[in-house]
């Protein structure tokens, strides 16, 4: 689409980002690396022996059953869910029970979810400059003048001093990408960020996340846009049952699927 | 122009007004209908004699002539106007939070304006300067509002609107208590000045002490809900958070002491303050009864605050917690920034109705010899030989009393959750 040009002209990247993005995926380092990642509920087993490495500013679009284990794989990425057996590494920093090294993955690991879980008690303004002063101990002045900022660039500044229950569904998605990108993360996790919302708000989500997009952040996205990963995703990952079936360029998975779970699951939402 | 559309056909006349309504609500069928007669025709009967003995057969004049008994119990008559000034104090505060939140506070405000000015006219002996001062409680709600800036969500009133552009800036101007911090200080200032008026200052001209044993009537049952709930409300959150926090020796803590003392009556806990208690402390340390029984009203009122506090939390989504986590926060920031605050707006509803609660159990601190509403009512009876046969007159009037506080707290509160409904969840 001619827009994501449009879209990456008016961004300003900053200059390390553009440097890396002028380099080809293959020639970037590994931000996140997991190797045989298995996780447990009990005895069942909701992700099984996962590998994956996700180059500095790639694009990943998780895509698969419901059940199969997509929320589970990317929560373990910031440690929401704590993963058994295998490796974890975000940025070179392992995952592990060291409350430093998980102090600092959150730091680098920003998260959207589905019912956008904002803070229903304080203003968007509130939201949004709550953790850069809180984790970051960045002064009230410098955390606002950054809200506004990123409220701007997600097109809702005048919203500031609302509280989220006053806003739709589609602007409080935005707000919730505000608020991650201000605790200024390398990596954005988004969990269906659009499943919750009415079909004419979809669209201002997933324009925020294509602009993000181009600034060069890296992003896992669980999503079953199939336009948006087409246009904006670098790989896509297929998973069922709790496995990682396939991971490739969204034109081999749209026109030249190699396994053909993957294939019967998008011939059945295509 | 288009046609006008065809007017909207009627209901059918059995389902509207007055005929539609008895029919839907009372006689929808032969049972309904016998019920509805037979209910009516008790509760006629009822009236009927109730009637017939509150405005023919009673005599009301032990009310009317112990009136001060009733609401202060035995304290000193040159101490009244203090009292009346505490009182005004809690005017402005509740001019304030009419100013700051509509919705909830109005109709409180405005139902204690309209007790002043009853007992204010209310043709009895009272001292003309008594009265002055009752009544100066409609102009100090007034000065309350006035005091508070209009908070920005709202729009204007039509008295604002129209006094407008010209008392705009000098309105402007006295509204002084403008943040939160600042009404939350000015609170605490009147509960300071309350106490020390009611109980006085030793050496102070005109503020003499009280001797605490001579508070009473409606006044002490007050006193101690208000503070028994004030009190328990941050212990009862210390509680809470002790029983949710991963210590297993402050968990177990807290879950003894909540369960404890959930488990005994009040009546239990208020003898063993006053009989056992003391026998813990040193022996010249003399703690007044009142103190002891607000002391365990307090502590008892903790341990059912713990677990509204701890419900509350419980309810809040575990999105938010997720949410708090991903973005950095620890497990102590989250729950005081995140997981508290929204328990707390979860159960205002709740502490209202242990408020309640807590203002009806106060009667039982008669059983320590305090001289409560109560108490006052049975002694002003079984005291007084020209009263001894009006006790059905007394009791009414009590009930009334404790009926009227309690019904009026449970509508503000259902107001306030109405309130809390919209906007912020
Ligand atoms: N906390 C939990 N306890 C027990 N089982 C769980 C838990 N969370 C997830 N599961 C199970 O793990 C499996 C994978 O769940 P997950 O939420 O990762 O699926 P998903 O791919 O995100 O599905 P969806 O598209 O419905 O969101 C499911 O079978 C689910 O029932
Ligand atoms: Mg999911």
């Amino acid at each position: 689409m001619a827009e994501t040009n449009g879209v990456q002209a008016a961004v300003d990247i900053p200059a390390d980002k553009a440097e890396i993005l002028a380099r080809p995926l293959e020639e970037r380092d590994d931000i996140v690396v997991c190797e045989n990642v298995h996780k447990w509920f009990g005895d069942f087993c909701a992700v099984r022996d996962v590998s994956m490495r996700v180059k500095r500013g790639e694009v990943v679009v998780i895509f698969g059953p419901s059940g199969s284990g997509k929320s589970t794989f990317i929560r373990m990425i910031n440690r929401l869910e704590e993963h058994q057996q295998g490796r974890i590494v975000i940025d070179g920093i392992e995952m592990t029970n060291d409350v430093r090294n998980l102090d600092a993955i959150r730091r680098e690991v920003g998260m959207v979810f589905q019912q956008f879980n904002l803070f229903p008690h304080i203003t968007v303004l509130g939201n949004i400059t709550l953790a850069p002063q809180r984790v970051r101990h960045m002064p009230r002045s410098e955390a606002e003048a950054l809200a506004m900022q990123l409220l701007e660039r997600v097109g809702i500044p005048e919203q500031a001093q609302k509280y989220p229950a006053e806003l739709s569904g589609g602007q409080q998605q935005r707000v919730a990408i505000a608020r991650a990108l201000a605790m200024q993360p390398q990596i954005m996790l988004f969990d269906e960020p659009t499943s919750a919302l009415d079909p004419e708000m979809i669209k201002e989500v997933l324009d925020a996340m294509r602009e993000l997009a181009a600034t060069g952040m890296t992003m896992l996205c669980v999503t079953h846009e199939m336009g948006f990963a087409r246009e904006v995703a670098d790989r896509m990952a297929f998973f069922d049952e709790g496995a990682l079936v396939e991971l490739g360029p969204p034109d081999q998975i749209f026109n030249n699927p190699q396994e053909d779970r993957t294939k019967l699951f998008l011939d059945q939402i295509l | 122009m288009t046609a006008r559309a065809a007017p909207a056909p009627l209901p059918p006349a059995t389902t509207v007004g007055l005929q539609g309504w008895l029919r839907q609500n009372l006689f929808s069928s032969w049972g309904s209908s016998a019920v509805t007669i037979v209910l009516a025709v008790v509760l006629s009967w009822v009236v009927v004699n109730l009637g017939a003995w509150v405005f023919v057969e009673a005599d009301w004049t032990v009310i009317i002539s112990r009136v001060p008994l009733y609401i202060v119990g035995l304290y000193p008559y040159e101490g009244y106007w203090r009292l009346c000034i505490c009182l005004l104090l809690i005017s402005v505060l509740l001019g304030m939070s009419w100013r700051a939140w509509p919705n909830a506070a109005r109709r409180f405000a405005f139902a204690f304006g309209v007790i002043m000015l009853f007992v204010g006219v209310f043709p009895h002996e009272m001292a003309p300067d008594h009265r002055a001062l009752l009544l100066l409680n409609l102009p100090f709600i007034g000065l309350g509002y006035v005091l508070t800036p209009r908070p920005a969500e709202t729009s204007p009133g039509r008295f604002e609107a129209m006094a407008g552009s010209a008392l705009a800036p000098a309105l402007e101007r006295v509204a002084i208590f403008s943040t939160p911090r600042r009404m939350v200080i000015a609170a605490l200032v009147a509960l300071v000045l309350t106490m020390i008026l009611i109980l006085g200052i030793a050496g102070v001209p005109g503020l003499d002490p009280v001797n605490p044993q001579d508070l009473g009537g409606l006044m002490i049952n007050l006193l101690l809900a208000f503070f028994g709930i004030v009190c328990s409300l941050p212990i009862g959150v210390g509680l809470a958070l002790g029983r949710r926090s991963n210590l297993p020796i402050l968990k177990v803590a807290c879950v003894i002491f909540i369960e404890v003392i959930r488990g005994v009556p009040l009546i239990t806990l208020l003898f063993m303050s006053r009989h056992i208690l003391p026998l813990t402390f040193p022996e010249d340390l003399n703690i007044d009864r009142v103190y002891l029984a607000g002391i365990t009203i307090t502590i008892f009122s903790s341990a059912y605050m713990a677990e509204n506090v701890r419900g509350g939390m419980a309810a809040v989504q575990a999105g938010q917690t997720e949410a708090a986590q991903a973005l950095g926060l620890r497990g102590w920031q989250t729950t005081l920034l995140i997981t508290l605050p929204q328990g707390l707006r979860n159960i205002i509803p709740a502490i209202v109705g242990q408020f309640i609660s807590l203002f009806k159990d106060t009667s039982l601190v008669y059983f320590i010899g305090m001289l409560d509403l109560v108490e006052m009512g049975r002694v002003s009876v079984q005291g007084n030989q020209e009263f001894i046969d009006n006790g059905r007159e007394v009791y009414l009037f009590i009930a009334l009393v404790f009926w009227v506080f309690c019904f009026s707290m449970s509508f503000i509160s259902r107001r306030i959750e109405g309130v809390l409904g919209v906007g912020r969840r």
